[in-house]
């Protein structure tokens, strides 16, 4: 009866969903169409790249009293915009920007010479999707794009009134293309005897090298605050999963800083400033995605800056800005100069590569970019022995599978010693039915009485809580390593999985690909691929194996989570899938080898013999029948 | 009872309800470990009673008989008698 009635329960949660999810389905795509109207809006207005965002004013508002004009530019004299319409008309006249380009064996991409902005970068080696002709991806994209991300140098004149380079400035470019042999420094002069330059330095890899410098040779001092940003004008889609963090990412004086959009955009409105400005020795700051990141840090991790986490909405679009600056604005003499040398790492998260130039660059915590969470200590050396088991077998899939393998059999010890003590508790039935049968309507007493019995025999069928609880950790740092790890992107597997990554995308309600239609367009509940089902009837048959509760309620959700889990399971990268069907299939054939060990123990010796088994068969299962040898 | 005990107790809750299906119901003991947590917190508070459960817990191995272990009554002095009613396992 009950049964029937939680099957109701069920079939009605379901069908409310999915009602749910087609009555949303128009505002849904209404809100679709809306964003795909003002990008194609924003790129229509855009070719002006450098009108000022405004209200965007440089970033780095730096020690209260160092008083920083929130717009710079427009200073007379300076070559510069001058806000409203006069610069789109002056824009119109104005020849068109010139790029510097850049290219190393792994980026290729520009860096505009007006405003000094790196808003052009691909990564050769990652394409979109799994077909080997999709684009590669992109990383920083200029404002005409639908999701402008680039980063910039600059200056603030936080005297007031000294002319710095803005967004409009036109810099000129010594050399040719940026490359690793290659530096290229860019000049400008404001004409007051202040000359600025840019020294760009490319490795291998993803990391650029900027060192600005200004040289005054004017009779006074000026006050002027060098700064680097990162700049992202679209939240970007996130996975929007619990386990993974997508935003702000940094470590500031060996603290792990990490905002969410939502939260720092909510910190920000609160604060009426940064969601988070803290100055720090050395560090780096970034904007994480799952698997890319564009990071800033200073050159020298003994030099003092500022950093800031920023938002601003302009025209009901959120804009995000992260920057690194000098932490007050540096004085320069007539006849000196000044400078920050700052680093910004733009490219995929490979933990090999972030070690490196965390040694390397001496960054402290650059590897933290990687999500690896509050089990960090297990969840690094996890990665590591993947990383290795693929570099062994090649295959990424093939490694998840070793791995957890080799962890089920550390764990072996611990759930045979539970079995172990079945056998002898074997020998308790006949005293077992007794208690039983002597307390048949008194539940509770009877399964005390038996306590009190496995105590007196030294025996219980249960592992502990603590084993369990031991175990949770782990796999769920397993679970985490493949979801944030770059190296399960794109891995293929056997069959139809070409990307571990991504969800398995055979589906149950179109007959696995018969049917030729999507389900998923009615709605997204209306997944169930192959692996899915593999992974609800492995838990299934796991389930039936377990102790099952002793409260009836919590039997019943027990009996009821195999379901559950396959439609929550859906949708998740098929690497995750396939790891947790592997790990029921060898808790079953676990608990099924210690079962048929000691039924070839039972079968071996007289029944009702109370001394511990001798030991028949090799190996570690009988190796120690008595438990005193060890301790807890 | 305080804000602290109810948030233990729906902590143990929750996990009775969510993890505890996915990972298996194994304990040794009658009260099942997060039965005596239940308890515990409730008549003993949140600091004691958290104390007593993590001890359970701890004792909740492989190695330890485990058998009837009920939450002692909270008039006594409870760090010191806590585990009267148990006898320690054997150590050899």
């Amino acid at each position: 009866m009950d049964q029937k009635r939680l099957l109701a329960a069920i079939a009605l949660s379901v069908g409310i969903l999915l009602l749910f999810d087609l009555w949303n389905r128009p505002a849904r795509e209404a809100e679709q169409r809306r964003q795909a109207e003002i990008s194609a809006q924003q790129a229509a207005t855009a070719p002006a790249p450098g009108v000022p965002a405004p209200g965007v004013p440089a970033p780095g508002v730096p020690a209260p009293g160092v008083p920083v004009p929130a717009a710079p530019l427009a200073t007379p004299g300076a070559p510069l915009a001058t806000p409203g319409a006069a610069v789109a008309a002056a824009e119109a006249a104005r020849a068109p920007e010139t790029r510097l380009p850049i290219v190393n064996p792994r980026l290729q991409g520009s860096l505009s010479l007006r405003g000094a902005r790196l808003d052009d970068l691909v990564l050769r080696g990652y394409r979109e999707t799994v077909a080997p002709d999709s684009p590669l991806v992109r990383l920083l994209a200029p404002r005409s794009d639908a999701n402008p991300y680039f980063a910039q140098w600059g200056w603030t004149a936080a005297d007031g009134r000294t002319p710095v380079p803005g967004p409009e400035t036109d810099w000129t470019a010594e050399g040719g293309t940026l490359s690793p042999t290659q530096p290229v420094t860019l000049r400008w002069d404001n004409g007051q005897g202040q000359e600025f330059r840019i020294l760009l330095e490319l490795d291998e890899d993803y990391m650029l090298t900027a060192r600005q410098s200004v040289r005054n040779t004017a009779a006074d001092a000026v006050q002027l605050l060098p700064w680097a940003r990162v700049r992202r004008e679209r939240t970007p889609q996130t996975a929007g999963f619990f386990i993974l963090h997508e935003g702000f990412t940094g470590v500031l004086d060996g603290r792990l800083i990490e905002w969410k959009y939502s939260d720092a955009k909510t910190e920000a409105e609160k604060r009426r400033g940064p969601a988070m400005e803290q100055e720090s020795t050395g560090g780096w700051i970034g904007f994480t995605d799952k698997y890319w990141l564009a990071a800033l840090t200073p050159a020298d991790q003994a030099t003092q800056v500022r950093a800031a986490y920023r938002h601003s909405a302009e025209g009901g679009q959120d804009r995000w800005q992260l920057d690194l600056a000098t932490p007050a604005a540096q004085s320069v003499a007539p006849g000196a100069e000044a400078g920050l040398a700052t680093r910004l790492f733009a490219g995929a998260k490979e933990v090999h590569l972030l070690d490196s130039y965390e040694s390397r660059l001496n960054i402290e915590g650059f590897d933290k970019a990687i999500d690896f969470g509050w089990f960090y200590w297990i969840t690094k050396p996890f990665f590591y022995a993947l990383d290795w088991l693929f570099g062994i077998f090649g295959n990424f899939g093939v490694a998840i599978l070793i791995f957890t393998f080799a962890l089920k059999l550390a764990f072996f010890p611990l759930a045979n010693k539970a079995y172990i003590s079945m056998a002898r508790m074997k020998t308790l039935a006949p005293k077992m039915t007794e208690v039983r049968e002597r307390y048949k309507d008194d539940p509770a007493k009877a399964q005390a009485e038996m306590m009190a019995l496995y105590k007196a025999e030294k025996v219980n069928p249960a592992s502990g809580c603590l084993p369990i609880l031991l175990q949770i950790p782990i796999f769920f740092s397993l679970y985490k390593v493949l979801f944030v790890t770059i190296e399960m992107r794109h891995a293929p597997f056997f069959g139809w999985i070409q990307d571990l990554s991504a969800p398995d995308p055979t589906n149950l309600f179109n007959l696995f690909g018969i049917l030729p239609y999507d389900p998923m367009q009615l709605s997204s509940f209306l997944h169930m691929p192959a692996w899915a089902i593999a992974m609800g009837i492995t838990m299934f048959l796991q389930f039936k194996l377990n102790p099952t509760p002793p409260d009836p309620i919590q039997a019943k959700v027990f009996a009821w989570m195999p379901l559950i889990f396959t439609f929550m399971l859906a949708s998740f990268p098929a690497g995750l899938v396939i790891y947790w069907t592997w790990n029921n299939l060898l808790s079953i054939a676990q608990q099924y080898w210690i079962m048929q060990m000691d039924k070839k123990r039972q079968a071996s010796r007289p029944a009702a013999a109370p001394t511990p088994p001798k030991p028949l068969l090799a190996g570690k299962a009988e190796a120690k029948p008595a438990p005193k040898g060890r301790k807890g | 009872m305080t804000p602290q005990q109810h948030l233990l107790r729906g902590a143990i809750r929750t996990y009775q309800y969510t993890l505890r299906p996915i990972i298996g119901c194994n304990c040794r003991f009658l009260p099942h470990c997060s039965d005596f947590g239940l308890q515990a917190v409730a008549e003993h508070g949140a600091l004691r009673g958290g104390w007593l459960t993590a001890r359970r817990i701890l004792r909740c191995n492989p190695w330890h008989p485990g058998g009837y272990d009920p939450v002692p009554p909270p008039s006594q002095n409870v760090t010191g008698t806590a585990h009267a009613p148990v006898p320690r396992p054997t150590k050899g």
